[in-house]
């Protein structure tokens, strides 16, 4: 048997096109090379050798591929679309680097003592409110504005600190599930970091931390640097260690990538451990209701927990622990934001045009608050709110849980 | 011929992006829902605007291009493919709903709006948009005036010629005309009648008034099981006589129950079931449908249906129609290619027809699977293949011509709804002779002198459709052997039937 990478996944496509209307490029252009199905033939063609890795456009429809897997929950025969873009971008990656804005993007973001220094930055820069004053469309005002989006709410319940040594001693009991902090979570998002250990606490799970671990590789795996990928894989498999006690991610990307390693090195095992915040909070009838929070919210599933993990009622039923809260459905909430990690940045005019009718069913239902389990998704998101002039929030659904438990006094 | 300076003038006028022309590019529009035919367009060009599109037309007539206009590319005979000669007319672009009228019951669109989107969007007002195609999720209305497209419900509701109320149409020359009446039949002969069906060879239509009905105030979905093909096929026969006419009737066989249980539209289809039979009834009183379901579910049990279950709510009705019309789509999981025929049988000769499809399975040891629509006798064989394997493929194409002889000796024809295209130009001797074929290909000249658009592919569906019961009721036997060697050279030497233009 020949390894083919991953491009084995696409075999059972018969193009039905049933995809079609799934892709968030496609509704953008109408252009079959933009949709999964024309995707996929470019993929088989480049498999093949009919097209070579450096054919400009066939390069430029890949690129352009959010990534999201919208497609591979519709699809009849189960083409693993995702595995098959991957294998795909590995294979270009062998004949032309990523573009340098990918690879600063990467250190910048993943490499643990750069990443440090600039997450250190973003978040002085974050705290002086310039950000969300300058936030705007054009590359460098949506930057501002992803920047301000991870800005705490407000009126968050400033609970424990959940430092990294203050988190296992919180509780006396044996811990139960392990952390994943990741590396824009852990640089932008600790404030989610807290609201989780903090909510499963409420729910009975007793959260550790565990040194050592780095970031999940799938900003990686998309650009195509597999091998990078592997070695992030396999120093998180050691960090994490033996054992069934499960790692909880509230990043629905890094969930996505982490229940990859069964595929990426063959740690199947590793993968099993893998839960989304919102599956460890529901589990056994939870989660435990918390005090009203008188808010309307928009829930928009990010396409990694919707499509890759097949998360979809989970994060509702967190958010309906929360008496008093309001959900209102938008349509096409399970398309993609445009977000899909470094896409934002690579491919800021097609992420753009991906993201308008987002927002504008967001400036119809006019929600207070946008929750949505993705830091991608959040910066997106609320770029493209304060871009608009709209002033809904973005957070985590686990930070209105924290809020409610927060007012009912579980953390007193 | 296709220049530089053309290409120019094709951007001049839609702009740099939506223009195509690098060989990865044309790649993706070499093939539509039946991938067995692969043709690699010259140039692709996605107009967004009625007029940008009959300005595109009108240079190419100037240039004397032929051109081929495509919607979603679900279509099922290789009707949407463009050779290195032509230019390819993407539709997807012209996608809005230009009015939705709840009090006359009429939408009307452009030709790239998706079949399901037209239906959702009437949906507030309690209307759909009857003809539902299985593909209804990515398919075009345009694509469906093209195709004359079916789908479940036509059983009771008619295909789509039955709701196309008027039609503005780009011709060839790029001349644009108005066919029919929004507000009733006007005088005349039917244009509006003889353009649907057309496969894209008298022109494009670039507005579609369609008619829409009220959503059934009362639905019941029954899900029959049965231990043989034969005996559910005489249990459709027998719905059929008792005069009721249900919403929809279709048949699946095992092989296509346990590819859609394998999926994600796993339905609950009982694995172990030869056939199951999916009835659908409804009407404005409930008290009506359901003595209707009553009188269905003893006939189904009179005919051997070995369970039978009635979808509880809508929710589960969902998943039963859900898991149908994806049916198509889940057969790449018997085998990496597939082929799908389409011809239509006379209801009551369905048992022995499946029979024989059975038996031509066995001959040429293939998988067909078959999912179609029995209350109308529209069957849909599909041959799940390996095409890497030496040889196979011709067994498929000697299969498929074994089949569809079946269906058209049984009194049948060669295409109920997916279309000739390029697939089926092969069987056409088998029903019509040539004083016939040149009839349909005068009415086409009437349209499009110079048959630029899409050429090399032919004739409306509908036509066929009708003539052909009266043909080989007339003539048997003789036809048959008469249509045999024309039919044979054909499929021996598919190039012979669909020459370039002129070359005849």
């Amino acid at each position: 048997m020949i390894d083919r990478g991953g491009s084995e996944a696409l075999d059972t496509c018969v193009h039905c096109g049933f995809c079609l209307q799934a892709c968030p490029t496609f509704l953008a252009t109408g252009d079959e090379a933009d949709s999964p199905r024309g995707r996929i033939d470019l993929m088989r063609a480049l498999e093949t050798g009919e097209l070579a890795p450096d054919d400009p456009a066939l390069r430029l429809h890949l690129d352009r591929c959010l990534g999201c897997r919208g497609c591979e929950p519709v699809c009849p025969s189960g083409v693993g679309y995702g595995r098959g873009i991957e294998a795909a971008r590995a294979m270009l990656a062998t004949r032309r680097r990523p573009p340098a804005l990918a690879r600063a993007a990467l250190r910048a973001l993943t490499s643990p003592g750069p990443s440090r220094i600039v997450y250190a930055l973003a978040r002085m820069l974050r705290a002086t409110g310039i950000p969300r004053r300058l936030a705007g469309w054009g590359r460098f005002r949506f930057a501002m504005g992803m920047l301000a989006a991870t800005r705490p709410t407000r009126n968050a319940k400033r609970g424990t600190r959940n430092t990294r040594a203050a988190a296992s001693s919180a509780f006396r009991v044996p811990t139960s599930a392990l952390l994943f902090r990741g590396c824009v979570m852990d640089g932008l998002f600790s404030h989610v970091h807290d609201a989780t250990v903090r909510t499963l606490g409420v729910n009975g799970w007793a959260v550790g931390e565990t040194p050592g671990q780095v970031c999940c590789g799938a900003l990686h795996a998309h650009a195509g640097l597999r091998e990078e990928a592997r070695l992030l894989a396999r120093a998180n498999v050691a960090a994490f260690g033996e054992g069934d006690v499960p790692i909880v991610v509230n990043s629905a990307g890094c969930g996505a990538m982490l229940k990859e390693y069964g595929h990426l090195i063959g740690a199947a095992g590793f993968a099993a451990r893998v839960r989304d915040v919102t599956e460890l909070l529901t589990a056994g009838g939870g989660p435990r209701p918390g005090a009203p929070v008188d808010v309307q919210v928009a829930y928009d599933p990010p396409c990694h927990l919707l499509h890759a993990q097949r998360i979809a009622d989970e994060p509702l039923r967190v958010l309906g622990a929360i008496p008093v809260l309001r959900i209102v459905s938008l349509p096409d909430a399970a398309q993609c934001c445009g977000s899909a990690g470094l896409f934002t940045l690579l491919q800021p005019a097609m992420s753009r045009a991906v993201l308008a009718p987002k927002l504008a069913s967001l400036r119809t239902a006019a929600p207070q608050v946008v929750a949505t389990g993705n830091p991608g998704c959040v910066m997106q998101l609320g770029a493209g709110l304060a871009a608009s002039g709209l002033s809904a929030a973005v957070r985590h659904p686990v930070e209105l849980l924290d809020e409610s438990y927060g007012a009912a006094g579980y953390y007193a | 011929m296709i220049t530089a300076g053309l290409v120019e003038a094709l951007t001049g006028i839609v702009g740099a992006r939506h223009v195509r022309t690098a060989p990865a590019e044309r790649l993706t529009y070499a093939r539509d829902g039946l991938p067995t035919h692969r043709r690699v367009p010259a140039v692709v060009v996605l107009p967004g605007s009625r007029d940008e599109l009959a300005a595109v037309v009108r240079l190419l007539a100037a240039h004397d291009v032929p051109f081929v206009p495509r919607g979603a590319g679900t279509g099922l005979s290789g009707g949407a493919l463009a050779d290195g000669a032509a230019v390819l007319l993407v539709l997807t672009r012209l996608n809005r709903i230009l009015s939705l009228d709840p009090s006359n019951r009429v939408a009307v669109v452009e030709p790239g709006v998706v079949n399901a989107r037209l239906s959702a969007a009437a949906a507030p007002h309690g209307l759909h948009y009857a003809p539902d195609p299985s593909s209804q999720t990515a398919c075009t209305i345009g694509g469906n005036v093209a195709e004359n497209a079916g789908g479940p419900h036509c059983l009771k509701y008619g295909v789509t010629a039955q709701h196309v109320l008027a039609l503005e149409v780009v011709l060839a020359d790029g001349r644009v005309v108005e066919l029919g009446s929004p507000s009733g039949e006007p005088w005349g002969p039917d244009m509006v009648g003889l353009f649907v069906g057309s496969e894209g060879n008298f022109g494009i239509a670039t507005r579609i008034a369609v008619r829409l009905l009220p959503q059934p105030r009362a639905v019941r979905t029954l899900l029959a099981a049965f231990a043989s093909l034969r005996a559910a096929g005489e249990a459709v026969s027998a719905v059929i006589a008792s005069g009721i006419v249900p919403a929809a009737l279709e048949m699946m066989d095992q092989s296509c129950i346990r590819a859609v249980e394998d999926s994600v539209y796993a339905a609950g289809y009982p694995r172990d079931a030869a056939a199951v039979l999916l009835v659908e009834l409804d009407g404005h009183s409930d008290d009506a449908v359901v003595a209707e379901t009553e009188t269905v579910h003893g006939l189904l049990s009179a005919h051997g249906a070995a369970s039978i279950r009635v979808a509880a709510d809508a929710r589960e009705r969902e998943r039963l129609w859900q898991g149908r019309k994806k049916a198509f789509g889940a057969m790449g999981r018997l085998s990496r290619d597939l082929v799908v025929q389409d011809a239509v049988v006379p209801r009551s000769a369905l048992p022995e027809v499946l029979e024989a499809i059975g038996r031509i399975a066995a001959t040429y040891q293939l998988t067909v699977s078959n999912v179609f629509h029995a209350g109308d006798g529209n069957l849909h064989p599909n041959i799940s293949f390996d095409a890497r394997v030496p040889g196979l493929r011709t067994r498929v194409d000697a299969a498929s011509t074994e089949i569809m002889e079946a269906c058209v000796a049984a009194g049948g024809t060669i295409t109920g709804e997916h279309g000739v295209g390029l697939d089926k130009l092969r069987y056409m001797p088998l029903i019509f002779d040539a004083e016939s074929l040149a009839a349909m290909r005068a009415v086409r000249r009437v349209w499009d002198p110079e048959e630029r658009v899409n050429p090399g592919k032919v004739v409306p569906v509908h036509a066929c459709r009708e003539w052909s019961g009266l043909r080989i009721a007339d003539r048997g036997l003789r036809i048959e052997q008469q249509a045999r060697s024309p039919a044979q050279s054909a499929i021996d030497n598919p190039q012979s039937a669909i020459a370039p233009r002129g070359a005849r």
